[in-house]
């Protein structure tokens, strides 16, 4: 009893297509789901700014696919642990606010040292966060070392809040910063 | 590596050397050999699905060598088709026809029978800590700061033991619960809880921390431990919920004072 | 049995099957529906029903009528869905583009070299491939068609946006197709009825025009991915600029190699084909050879093919840093182990075949002592590469481990032994094929000697090189090490050319001790061959699906999103099933296409002397019962 070679050709085929979609199914297998688009309030406080913020971080900005928040050791981009108290200090002139409005607005215009440039535009596509969104994780990153200020009513060199009204309200307690200095420099987008 | 397996494994090979032994046996030995070593061989050891990936590529490779010229082949399928064919091994040939299902229907058997264990998620158990956080609207710097009560050790020894009896007032109102009687982590509620609480008397717990990391992951607990650390995998509340400033201070001072332990110095002192 | 009682038996049978036909014909008739009793027709329309029926039939018509017309972003495809749908289109549409490019480069190549020797083996063997093509070509147009109308139907907005941005490319696309069909078909059919320098002019053009086609549908394609030359609405500047986008000349290179490497391999699985189903040892002879020639094609071109991938990875980083991580990093990173899974089979699928291969040769002893230090060469390599960055592990294995990275193999699973490893397979390959050539023949000039060891010294250096640039690797920054990769492969390449070059004069008129046997291969080669056929074309299916899936849930990178319920990124596990039955789809089409081009070889239908048709001829039945 012989196989013909045609058969034989066949059950080879089926044999090893079925062995590499075997190999797949020894992978870890994860679904991605598209971001979800999160709807923002024009009435949120800065707390709920936080807890969107740390959603974008994950979620739809990507933050998180290259920082890291807590890690040290050799590191393509900077860790973000404590980076609100960096911040302050990192160019004179720029207070915290305008410093991160300014790493996600132009994240080339200044490198952190010690680290090659790499980061997206935060505001246009892929990554597209809105300006609002944008003051969300600011929010949230000034609570990584510092305490939250900002709110959807803060304007900034990038961005200039509809109708805006001074300073945070109810005043922002220790080194509350100016929030709503008039943008220092560069043009302000619509 | 585990040395021993190692030797055991190359002396094997030495004598089937030293005895010419069949190519086919050379295969099988060289399977088994290195399974042994991938198993056993290493002193951390490898996990079963780097295994059987490894095992996976020694098959294929070591299929592609007895069959890869005609004298292989010849040499491999001869013993082969003897013990098939030959009447002598008639009851061996039979023996392992029952045994191949036999040993795949005990190797299911083994696989269902392993315990059931949690999923895992790593966890790091001391994240680094934010340089200054916020309890009750005052700003507490975590690099640069310390306990302000530690001072009065010299200065004021009395005013320091009091800080310390308020210390024990809070501990055993409030910690002792978990962390238990002699701080060694045998509370009542211990066995609830995973991860179990941090034993302090254990030299290498408090010691190797600041006393501002100590004030950190008191007052804020498990819900405020970064992403890495896993929030909620601890039960440990917000103590600054509940605890004036001071009284988490003197809790610390406490802490340090029962177990007879010194918080880890500033980073400055070791640079200099 | 008794011959009277089958006689008696017969005519009962019948009465009881007759019997048995009426029964269940009267079992059917009483079951069947029965309209039941209705009050007539016009008692019915006196009702106010009747009324309110035509007025709800009016309303409707009047809002079908005031109805605007909506445009759609997309439409479903029944049971599969929209996506696994124009996916397998797609692929395999690309599969049988991609055969029919490579074929005529390596044919035309063998046609010259055919012309320049004046040997005819080669101008037949050439003839031989090209016959696959035509079929292949109207396959591919078939499958080209369906993939634009699904894509009109299916993604109709996605659609009109590419239309908008590669308008003028879309004409001159059709007219290079008409140029195609013209180039391929009088080249086949023209075949020997030209001057041979015609004739191969006419192969040139049929490679230029197969070539221009894709570096069209590459722009299309990798503007998808790395989209160029429109502003930040999406509107279009520059139709040149979004051409030439970042990753189009990579894509470019990487695919035309990658295309004769895979056309090399379907080739030698068509002679692997022939030859299991070959009556005689002049059959077997040819065909053996044309396998050994298509597979050489295919391991020729597949050397490069890690390099172009490096580069066209390095350019996606260059355009997006996110795009580049998704890729290493993220819900792709895994991808890459089974890639290693394949791409090491490969190798190892190569190498076999060529150890098979000096059994051909008489006196093959001395060269076959190496099989086993090559082997182990490729197995390690093989093992360093799918060793996982993040292994998968159990709760009680890690902590065996003491964390999640194990101490050693940690090292095995970055970029600096990866790198290492399969610049090393590609050594010990080439190595492999080295020793194949020499089987047989002894260099008879005067520096043999020397020429040896210099072949060997500028062997072992090309190896320390890589292994010790690998291990430096550990010890310097990323971004040092990134660039390291450059001295490692120039080495190889140098290597190589280095060693060919010596090897060709070492070799120019060698001592023959023993003959080359064509024909002389144990039948488990051939399926080695069509092993590494269908290995390549899951690989192909494989990259393919990790390209487009890169975009995640865009159409257009950064510029249009994708909304349609498809637009979740699956699990690696189900995009390895649809790749597996694309594949097998495939290889049943291709199959059909080997059987067409044997056809043609076969004896004219002749009822009178042919006991047996040519279908079950060609399927080597015939081979079977004579022998």
């Amino acid at each position: 009893m012989t196989v013909p070679h045609s058969v034989r050709i066949a059950a080879l085929v089926l044999a090893t297509t079925a062995f590499y979609g075997y190999v797949g199914q020894l992978v870890p297998q994860k679904e991605v789901q598209p971001p979800q688009e999160t709807v923002l309030k024009a009435d949120m406080t800065t707390a709920d700014m936080v807890k969107i913020g740390g959603e974008l971080m994950v979620g739809k900005g990507l933050c998180l696919t290259c920082h890291t928040i807590g890690k040290s050791g050799a590191l393509r981009f900077p860790d973000l642990e404590g980076v609100a108290a960096r911040a302050t200090t990192r160019i004179p002139g720029l207070n915290e606010i305008e410093y991160f409005a300014k790493s996600l607005y132009e994240p080339d215009s200044f490198i952190v040292p010690g680290f090659n440039p790499g980061m997206p535009v935060i505001n246009k596509p892929p990554i597209g966060l809105t300006d609002q969104e944008i003051l969300c994780v600011i929010a949230f990153l000034q609570t990584l070392g510092g305490t939250p200020t900002v709110t959807l009513q803060t304007s900034h060199a990038y961005y200039k809040a509809p109708g805006a009204t001074p300073a945070a309200p109810g005043g922002a307690p220790g080194n509350a910063t100016p929030t709503n200095a008039t943008p220092a420099k560069g043009p302000v987008t619509p | 590596m585990n040395i021993l397996v190692v030797l055991a494994v190359a002396a094997v090979f030495a004598l089937l050397r030293f005895r010419r032994a069949n190519l086919l046996v050379w295969a099988g030995a060289w399977w088994v050999g290195l399974y042994v070593i991938f198993r056993f061989g290493f002193s951390a050891p490898i996990p079963s699905s780097v295994v059987s990936l490894y095992m996976g590529i020694v098959s294929i490779a070591i299929l592609a060598y007895v069959s890869s010229s005609e004298e292989r082949r010849e040499e491999v399928s001869r013993p082969l088709v003897r013990f098939m064919t030959e009447t002598r091994y008639a009851a061996l040939l039979g023996a392992t026809v029952v045994a191949i299902p036999a040993l795949a229907a005990a190797n299911v058997y083994v696989q269902m029978n392993v315990p059931l264990e949690p999923p895992l998620f790593p966890r790091t158990v001391h994240p680094a800590s934010p340089t200054e956080i916020t309890v009750h609207d005052k700003k507490i710097d975590l690099d640069a700061g310390e306990n302000p009560y530690l001072e009065l050790a010299i200065s004021h020894p009395e005013e320091f033991r009091k800080h310390v009896e308020n210390g024990r007032r809070v501990y055993y109102q409030n910690c002792v619960f978990c962390h238990g009687d002699n701080m060694t982590a045998n509370g009542m509620f211990v066995h609830g809880l995973d991860p179990i609480p941090t034993n302090f008397a254990d030299q290498g717990a408090i010691s190797i921390l600041r006393d501002t990391y100590l004030f950190w992951r008191i007052s804020k607990g498990g819900p405020g431990l970064p992403e890495e650390a896993a929030p909620w995998d601890t039960a440990m509340p917000a103590w600054e919920k509940f605890l004036k400033e001071e009284e988490i201070w003197d809790a610390i001072l406490f802490l340090y004072d029962f177990t007879g332990q010194k918080p880890r110095a500033k980073e400055e002192v070791h640079t200099q | 049995m008794n011959r009277k009682l089958l006689f008696v038996l017969g005519p009962v049978t019948g009465l009881v099957m007759f019997g048995a036909v009426v029964l269940i014909a009267t079992f059917l008739t009483n079951r069947e529906y029965k309209e039941p009793y209705r009050a007539p027709a016009a008692i019915v329309d006196a009702t106010p029903r009747a009324a309110g029926l035509t007025d709800e039939k009016a309303a409707a018509d009047a809002t079908n009528r005031a109805k605007p017309y909506v445009e759609v972003e997309y439409r479903a495809f029944p049971v599969v869905g929209s996506r696994v749908a124009i996916w397998a289109v797609a692929q395999l549409h690309l599969l049988f583009a991609a055969f029919v490019l490579a074929v005529p480069i390596f044919a035309v190549l063998i046609e010259a070299i055919g012309y320049k020797t004046g040997d005819r083996r080669y101008d037949r063997l050439a003839h031989e491939f090209t016959k696959l093509l035509s079929v292949s070509f109207s396959l591919t147009a078939t499958f080209g068609a369906a993939l634009t109308f699904m894509l009109i139907i299916l993604y109709p907005k996605f659609t009109n946006y590419m239309m908008s941005v590669f308008s003028p490319t879309f004409l001159p696309y059709v007219g290079l197709f008409f140029a195609e069909a013209f180039f391929l078909y009088t080249y086949y059919y023209g075949w020997g009825k030209f001057h041979p320098l015609v004739h191969l002019f006419l192969g040139i053009g049929l490679n230029v025009v197969g070539t221009s086609i894709m570096l069209i549908a590459n722009a299309w394609l990798t503007f998808m991915m790395s989209p160029n030359g429109i502003s930040d609405g999406g509107a279009l500047i520059s139709t040149w600029d979004a051409i030439y986008n970042f990753t189009w000349m990579p894509i470019n290179v990487h695919r035309f190699i990658a295309n004769v490497a895979f056309g090399g391999s379907v080739a030698a699985a068509y002679a692997a084909f022939k030859f299991l189903h070959a009556t005689t040892d002049e059959e077997r002879a040819h065909y053996d050879w044309m396998g050994y020639i298509g597979n050489f094609v295919a391991i020729i071109a597949f050397l490069p093919l890690p390099f172009a991938g490096y580069w066209l990875a390095k350019e996606i980083y260059a355009y997006s840093q996110t795009l580049g991580l998704t890729m290493m990093g993220g819900a792709f990173s895994w991808l890459f182990i089974i890639q290693a899974v394949l791409i090491g089979n490969l190798f190892l699928g190569a190498n076999y075949y060529l150890w098979l291969g000096m059994g051909r040769v008489e006196g093959a002893r001395s060269v076959q002592r190496f099989i086993k230090y090559l082997l182990i060469a490729i197995a390690v390599c093989f093992m360093v590469w799918a060793t996982p960055r993040s292994i998968i592990a159990t709760v009680a294995e890690i902590r065996a481990m003491g964390g999640s990275s194990h101490p050693i193999l940690g090292f095995l699973g970055v970029m600096s032994a990866k790198n290492t490893a399969v610049n090393i397979l590609i050594l010990t390959t080439f190595m492999s094929f080295l020793l194949y050539r020499r089987t047989g023949k002894t260099a008879t000039v005067s520096w043999a000697k020397a020429g040896h060891a210099a072949q060997l010294l500028i062997f072992a250096s090309a190896a320390i090189i890589v292994i010790s640039l690998g291990i430096y690797g550990y010890f310097v920054e990323a971004s040092v090490r990134i660039g390291l990769s450059v001295p490692q492969v120039s080495s190889v390449l140098f290597a190589m050319v280095a060693i060919t070059t010596i090897d060709v004069f070492l070799f120019r008129r060698p001592r023959m001790t023993g003959d080359v046997r064509w024909g002389r291969m144990p039948a488990v080669s051939q399926y080695v061959l069509i092993f590494i056929a269908v290995t390549f074309t899951w690989l192909m299916g494989l990259m393919g699906y990790v390209r487009s899936g890169l975009r995640q849930h865009w159409h257009v990178y950064g510029v249009i999103r994708d909304t349609s319920p498809d637009a979740f990124t699956p699990t690696l596990g189900f995009a390895t099933q649809v790749v597996s039955l694309t594949v097998l789809l495939f290889f049943v089409l291709i199959g059909f296409v080997f059987w067409l081009a044997s056809l043609h070889d076969l004896p004219d239908y002749d009822p009178v002397h042919s006991p047996h048709s040519p279908l079950l001829a060609a399927d080597g039945h015939k081979a079977e019962r004579s022998s």
